[in-house]
């Protein structure tokens, strides 16, 4: 790892990190699960969520206007030395630890039931396991800058699959508007930010975008833009398939690209699918795996982090492979992901904002007293 | 009648075999001391700090030195007294005789052949005075050392020349030797350097100084048509072998006094004459400084090649992608250095390296310059398209017929099934065995002698084209595959480049055999992840993509028409970063004020 001065990221760079590490949720089942919870309402539970966590991030950036260019561990640290800094840096390598083996469960099982059925699931796992390694080796320059080429052309792919079966869209199909109704969509739904639980990145990039300003705009347009690329996929699944499909398909936008229908001669681009979201899957994690192994460095203040990769890697795997089926890590990540995950990334963000600003205030009340 | 005993004698009785020994080349002849060669490479590696154990050998040399300069210009010391005094730059002597006998010592002069050593008298103002002269048969021009040099010393030296005499070495140096690039030297060293590279070595009797003459004069290959890298539009020279002449064509093009060539010597034996060439006031210094340093610091003995200097400073041995510009172009170098790039030519290659390279710079060609705008931008298309079908082409086609067959459409793949029915292996076997023997096709036809050429042609089409569908070896469509994939290698411009998709082609074959999409997707993430964080002397190699950089659409991915062109590559910092005005086309303004 080099100097923190040397690397600069750059505004797009670093919104694409996150869009890649947020909207990477739309190839697996968040239209599925949007359907599930708001059915046809789930575009709007969408934009709701997308809406309260622009909120959640503006209360966020106002708070961090005072720590420009320290990320969470720091603020932690200051406000309870050493201590804080371990407690908060395991709860977030335990957080990415968890993220990424579910993901790599999910994207792995995925990739077996559309290609490769015949495949036992750890070969799979292995070509996954293997571009995690050679990405956080590569390290947090060569990630970012990839995911600046490689987000444009992965999401280009995806608005091609929404574009090529426009064709089946009927609006009838996501009346009644309010699906389950108001309550259940607006009172329940809350708790959808979840998905945009990734954002915690943002919070451990500051040392590296450098000045609050760039922080602000590259919070908001990711929030925005994956929100667009969330809502726009939930969109048009519901739009394509009835509420009932919609809630039983296991990969929503496969089961889109599979309509695609160009001409005689192009009826079944859903392969290409496949490419994107291998892709997808790959960037989002190795910069997973890059991040358990930064957040373990940043930690306990190591000077290395590259002999942690393998390690790290072997204990992702691990866990990914623990639950017995893809029912049982999907039905791990609704349990535990998608309802305690805000909690970290929101509310102990919050907190901690809190109590470093009071922390602060009184500091400077103190000086000026004593001065 | 005594022969004939002896003969039956030895017919019928044993005798021991005559000790007939060949030639063995004994191991321990030159076997140093451990001693010796850490003596030797400290002598090498003077820059670094001095550590006890050199200091020590350092007082070694110092009393050798201080020795020899008791015993006077003594040149009757063992060959590695030689070497030292030439590593020690002694003085020329004042006595001929001296030098006469180091320069034969140096030169092994009885030995070998080619060094000529011509004796002779010049006689000014009446007194004689002794001389001789040093060069190297074959490297220099003969009638230049007779007619500039050995006729006015031995003959016209006698005509009353008008002007002052003030010593012997100004005098002949401004009156005697009318040769454009006399050089006036101290050390032996210099002097062995000039004649060792077809300079003539002159020395005279009583000065304590000699001269060279540059009157260099080999045979070399003449400016010719460049072999590698051909256009249809645009100029039609390709570099020679010899330096200045090359350099001489770059000049030819750039007419810019700003436009410096470097001279520097590499390779520790060979001395091989290189340039630094770049342009002053537009290339940034960092950048000069780097390939300098990087030059400077290199520790061989022979450099015969610019191939081999690459191999040198380039960042990173193990990519497979190229990290220099390699070409045997003057007007590509050219313009790569009106861009703010760095040259280096190297005397003996006909091959110039440019840096820094950029992914996008090496699919270049020069004619994209010198065609009009819309053909550039197709053929820069088509370039690309060439690269995605070189690398990834066969690996597709594995990936679809094994795991993605849904995606072919059905009467396509009724053909190409019906096409393998009969062929025995597995698509990945029939697959590699068709891409090793075109690769085998290709390395033969490079290596075969040039009558013989053409056979090899007839010989490839006919087994691979032919006979191998005919028996059943390998399917039609296979072929066609193949033959897409190397016309495809073929359309890449710069050699190396296509070399390295030639080679990467084949892990995509594995991979997209071992897992079909997944494999391409996990290859294409692996490569372009290692290309990101690949760097060409400090530039990053995949600019304008990532980093993104400002001016990609002018002239780095597409062309943008040439009067838009207003800006060097952002990535380089030039010191002057415009290139023309906003409007380079000045007749337009004045027909609209008409």
């Amino acid at each position: 790892m080099k100097n923190k001065s040397e690397i600069v990221i750059g505004k797009r760079e670093a919104t694409t990190i996150i869009i890649a590490l947020i909207s990477t949720q739309v190839f697996l089942n968040y239209p599925r699960a949007m359907a599930e919870s708001a059915a046809t309402a789930g575009w709007i539970l969408s934009i709701y969520a997308t809406v309260l966590t622009l909120l959640l991030f503006f209360i966020i950036s106002k708070l961090y206007s005072n720590f420009e260019g320290k990320d969470i561990l720091d603020i932690s640290e200051y406000l309870a030395g050493n201590a804080g800094r371990i407690v908060i840096g395991i709860i977030l390598i335990i957080f990415f630890t968890f993220i990424g083996a579910v993901i790599l469960r999910e994207f792995g099982e995925n990739v077996k039931l559309v290609s490769l059925s015949i495949s036992p699931i750890s070969f799979i796992l292995l070509f996954f396991i293997t571009g995690m390694i050679v990405g956080a080796y590569a390290g947090l320059e060569a990630l970012v800058r990839f995911s600046a080429i490689a987000v444009p052309i992965i999401a280009a792919g995806y608005l091609f699959i929404l574009i090529g079966v426009s064709q089946y869209f009927d609006v009838s199909r996501i009346l009644p508007i309010l699906g389950t109704g108001p309550i259940e969509v607006f009172g329940k739904g809350a708790t959808r930010i979840s998905t945009f639980a990734a954002l915690i990145v943002l919070f451990l990039m500051p040392p590296y975008i450098k000045t609050h300003k760039n922080f602000k705009s590259v919070g908001y347009w990711a929030i925005i833009l994956s929100g667009i690329f969330l809502t726009m996929g939930t969109l048009s699944y519901l739009l394509v398939f009835p509420y009932p499909i919609a809630t039983e398909s296991s990969l929503p936008i496969y089961q889109l690209a599979r309509l695609i229908n160009y001409g005689r001669f192009f009826q079944r681009v859903e392969s290409i699918f496949v490419l994107i979201w291998d892709a997808s899957a790959l960037l989002n994690l190795s910069i997973t795996l890059f991040l358990i192994v930064y957040i373990f460095k940043k930690t306990f203040k190591l000077e290395y982090y590259k002999p942690l990769i393998i390690p790290f890697a072997i204990l992702v795997f691990n866990i990914c492979i623990l639950p017995r089926n893809l029912m049982t890590a999907m039905d791990m990540e609704i349990k535990y992901f998608r309802n305690y995950s805000s909690i970290v990334t929101f509310a102990m963000t919050i907190v901690i904002l809190l109590l470093a600003r009071i922390k602060q205030r009184s500091m400077k009340k103190e000086r000026k007293q004593s001065g | 009648m005594p022969e004939f005993k002896i003969k039956l004698k030895k017919l019928l009785f044993f005798s021991e075999p005559e000790k007939d020994e060949g030639f063995i080349l004994k191991e321990n002849l030159y076997d140093k001391s451990e001693e010796e060669r850490n003596r030797q490479d400290i002598e090498n590696n003077s820059d670094k700090k001095p550590s006890p154990k050199s200091t020590r050998n350092e007082n070694i040399l110092y009393n050798k030195q201080k020795g020899e300069e008791l015993d006077g210009k003594n040149v009757d010391k063992s060959q590695k007294d030689d070497k030292q005094n030439k590593g020690q730059k002694p003085e020329i002597s004042k006595k001929l005789s001296d030098n006469l006998e180091y320069m034969k010592k140096v030169y092994t002069i009885p030995i070998n052949g080619d060094v000529i050593l011509r004796e002779f008298d010049i006689t000014i103002k009446d007194d004689t005075i002794e001389a001789f002269i040093i060069f190297f048969d074959g490297m220099v021009d003969r009638k230049l050392i007779n007619e500039a040099i050995l006729q006015p010393l031995m003959l016209l030296s006698n005509l009353d020349i008008k002007g002052k005499f003030d010593d012997i070495a100004s005098y002949i140096s401004k009156h005697l030797l009318p040769q454009n690039q006399l050089k006036v030297v101290n050390g032996y060293k210099e002097l062995i350097g000039e004649v060792n590279f077809g300079g003539c070595g002159i020395f005279i009797d009583g000065v304590s100084i000699a001269f060279t003459a540059d009157v260099k004069g080999w045979e070399h290959r003449n400016v010719e048509r460049p072999n590698t890298e051909l256009v249809i539009r645009g100029p039609q020279e390709g570099f020679t072998e010899v330096l200045r002449v090359n350099t001489a064509l770059i000049r030819k093009i750039l007419k810019d006094e700003d436009f410096i060539v470097e001279n520097m010597e590499i390779g520790r034996r060979s001395k091989t004459p290189c340039s630094l060439l770049y342009i002053k006031d537009i290339a940034n210094d960092s950048l000069v400084n780097e390939a300098r340093r990087r030059l400077k610091s290199l520790k061989v003995d022979y450099i015969i090649d610019s191939g081999e200097l690459e191999q040198l400073i380039e960042d990173n041995t193990y990519l497979p992608i190229p990290q220099i510009i390699d070409t045997e172009r003057p007007d590509k170098v050219a313009s790569l250095l009106t861009e703010g790039k760095v040259g280096v030519l190297v005397h003996g290659s006909p091959y110039a390296l440019v840096m820094p390279a950029t992914l996008t710079g090496l699919l270049h060609s020069p004619e994209d310059s010198y065609i009009r705008f819309p053909y550039s931008n197709f053929l820069r298309f088509i370039r690309v398209m060439a690269i995605l079908l070189t690398l990834l082409l066969p690996g597709l086609y594995l990936a679809i017929t094994n795991f993605h067959p849904e995606m072919i459409p059905t009467d396509l793949l009724l053909a190409i099934e019906a096409s393998r029915e009969k062929v025995p292996f597995p698509s990945v076997v029939e697959v590699l065995m068709l891409e090793i023997s075109f690769e085998l096709i290709r390395e033969a036809g490079i290596r075969i002698p040039g009558p013989i050429g053409p056979t090899l042609g007839i010989i490839g089409a006919l087994i691979l084209g032919q006979a191998a569908v005919a028996a059943n070896i390998v399917s039609p469509i296979l072929i066609i595959i193949v033959a897409v994939t190397g016309i495809g290698s073929f359309a890449i411009p710069t050699f190396s480049l296509a070399f390295s998709f030639r080679l990467l082609r084949f892990g995509y074959i594995i991979l997209g055999a071992m897992a079909g999409f997944l494999g391409i997707t996990t290859g294409l993430f692996i490569q372009g992840i290692i290309l990101v964080n690949s760097k060409s002397f400090g530039i990053p190699l995949l600019i304008p993509f990532g980093p993104r950089t400002k001016g990609a659409a002018t002239d780095e991915i597409i062309r943008a028409p040439i009067w838009k062109q207003e800006r060097r590559p952002d990535s380089l910092n030039t010191k002057d970063d415009k290139k023309q005005p906003h409007i380079s086309r000045r007749w337009v303004i004045k027909k609209r004020g008409e």
